[in-house]
């Protein structure tokens, strides 16, 4: 499989067809693993960081493995196909950006990814769609068990899996649940639950993870803590967390309609017109006028855009898919305009 | 821990601010924080995080210089780049560590998944230590047939450990 097939097809998780969906987009588990015996990428010379990638990537391309995976070294991909796995959720920024022998074992459903050289030698990551964290621990965690049976992980009975970071040591689990959270946004109550995840040792970030800002109101909220706690508690503690998230922006989304019914609705049917009709289009407005429609949909003020559509045009538009579907290179501006146009062909005619 | 200010809550935020040339930590709660105008910030690293949770650089200066065999960082490359260089720099920075893990996940006890080759090889990592030990008491004791008996088995259990 080549990169640019991606864009015939879009991911297992985009399908927007997984329990609580109407709140939450995804639910992705992570695993950080080194290589018992080789030093971590802090201080690993190119030398190193080639060796690393040769031992690794037949063991990911063998038939043994629970999914059948694709390897893609990074080096030999352009800038616009590493932005474009980047968009996808496949691969990080840093990875994106970083130098050096490096690269990225994904399945054909896009679920699952697995990134060799990033922070760790290897980041597994399983992406489903709504609210599956029991689903996607359990796909990860038979991927990382097929895998002990060819690679031996930096491991210490006290200190549990070694990680270049003492932040993910211990299970190297992150659990990341994203939810689009418009209501709670417009109503100003986001500090609210920042201040309350936090205090319970939870993060919150943006659409693209660490360092990135809340886009379009969707927000990933993961756990800190990642020691002295089992895979499993540290799964249950979440799901204890996650639902009150969904009550509170179900309330306010029903306060929105109850109190304000002519202000939600002309915020969802202006966001509908401007992206049926805009010439020009950053991905920035795109973003924020799709999330509108989004709540409107999920309230019932519009029918008749499948939420998969919907769901595929924050990632389609993003500037690296837009650049891979025009095949070349395009100034911002250039990329307004077919943005505005890949928008208004994808909704016509629904 | 809690919270220095109310002495109440459990601190959530850890500060370390530079006043006069001097480091100094300061550990509150959300509320406490609020109150003396630190905001929660949305977007922090983890560099950032670990910079709030590391011990003051003045106070214990020997440990800073204690470098690692393997990789060759400083406990002082560490707290910089907020990275550690291998696996074996969790046993040389093993007391900071103790004390930065319980600050960051409250435990410094793995409870979680083991791998299933983990006994054997543990086993295997032990029999190493053991045999390097002896190897030097040998050389010492100019007893180089044993010393090269040693070495090969030395060899081979990292052959097997590299598996």
């Amino acid at each position: 499989m080549k990169v640019e097939e991606l864009l015939s097809q879009s991911g297992e998780w985009l399908k927007g067809t997984g329990p609580e969906s109407d709140v939450v987009i995804s639910s992705r588990v992570r695993l950080a693993r080194n290589l018992h015996r080789f030093p971590f990428l802090t201080v690993a010379t190119p030398q190193v960081r080639a060796e690393v990638e040769k031992f690794v990537r037949p063991r990911l391309e063998e038939g043994k493995l629970p999914r059948k995976l694709v390897y893609w070294s990074l080096s030999e991909l352009s800038a616009v196909e590493r932005a474009l796995l980047v968009e996808r959720h496949l691969i990080s920024k840093e990875h994106e950006k970083a130098d050096g022998d490096r690269g990225v074992a994904v399945g054909a459903d896009e679920a699952i990814s697995i990134m060799v050289n990033e922070e760790d030698h290897l980041r597994l990551q399983v992406i489903r769609s709504g609210l599956q964290l029991d689903e996607a621990y359990e796909e990860i965690d038979r991927m990382d068990t097929a895998l002990e049976g060819s690679l031996n992980f930096a491991f210490s009975p006290q200190f549990g899996y070694l990680t270049a970071c003492p932040t993910n040591v211990g299970t190297g689990l992150r659990i990341s649940v994203m939810m689009h959270l418009p209501a709670a946004a417009l109503s100003k109550q986001m500090e609210k639950v920042l201040q309350s995840l936090q205090r319970l040792n939870y993060t919150v970030r943006g659409f693209y993870g660490e360092g990135t800002q809340p886009l379009g109101d969707f927000y990933q909220v993961s756990n800190q803590i990642t020691m002295g706690k089992s895979e499993r508690d540290i799964i249950s503690e979440l799901k204890k967390v996650i639902p009150e998230i969904l009550k509170f922006e179900r309330s306010w989304r029903h306060k929105l309609i109850d109190d304000e019914p002519r202000k939600l609705e002309d915020r969802v049917w202006r966001a509908y017109g401007i992206l049926k009709h805009a010439r020009r289009i950053t991905s920035e407005e795109a973003t924020d006028l799709l999330s509108a429609l989004r709540l409107g949909l999920t309230m019932n003020v519009i029918t008749g855009i499948p939420h998969k559509v919907l769901n595929e045009l924050f990632i389609f538009t993003q500037p690296a898919h837009l650049q891979k579907i025009e095949r070349k290179i395009l100034d911002p501006e250039e990329r307004d305009s077919v943005r505005a146009e890949f928008i208004r062909r994808r909704l016509e005619g629904l | 821990m809690n919270c220095e200010k109310c002495h109440k809550n459990h601190a959530t935020i850890h500060l370390t601010a530079i006043e006069g040339g001097m480091k100094k930590e300061a550990h509150l709660c959300d509320e406490c924080a609020r109150q003396t105008g630190v905001h929660l910030k949305f977007n922090f690293s983890i560099s950032d995080l670990l910079g709030g949770l590391m011990e003051p650089t003045t106070k214990t200066p020997k440990v800073n210089q204690v470098r690692c065999p393997e990789c060759g960082i400083t406990y002082s490359e560490f707290k910089t780049k907020a990275r550690l260089g291998c696996a074996n720099d969790y046993e040389v920075f093993r007391s900071e560590l103790l004390r930065l893990l319980e600050k960051i996940h409250g435990s410094t006890q793995h409870a979680g998944k083991t791998p299933h080759t983990v006994d054997a090889q543990v086993r295997k990592e032990n029999e190493l230590i053991r045999l390097k030990k002896d190897l030097e008491s040998v050389v010492k004791s100019e007893d180089f047939e044993k010393a090269a008996e040693i070495r090969d088995r030395i060899k081979t259990i990292e052959l097997e450990l590299n598996r």
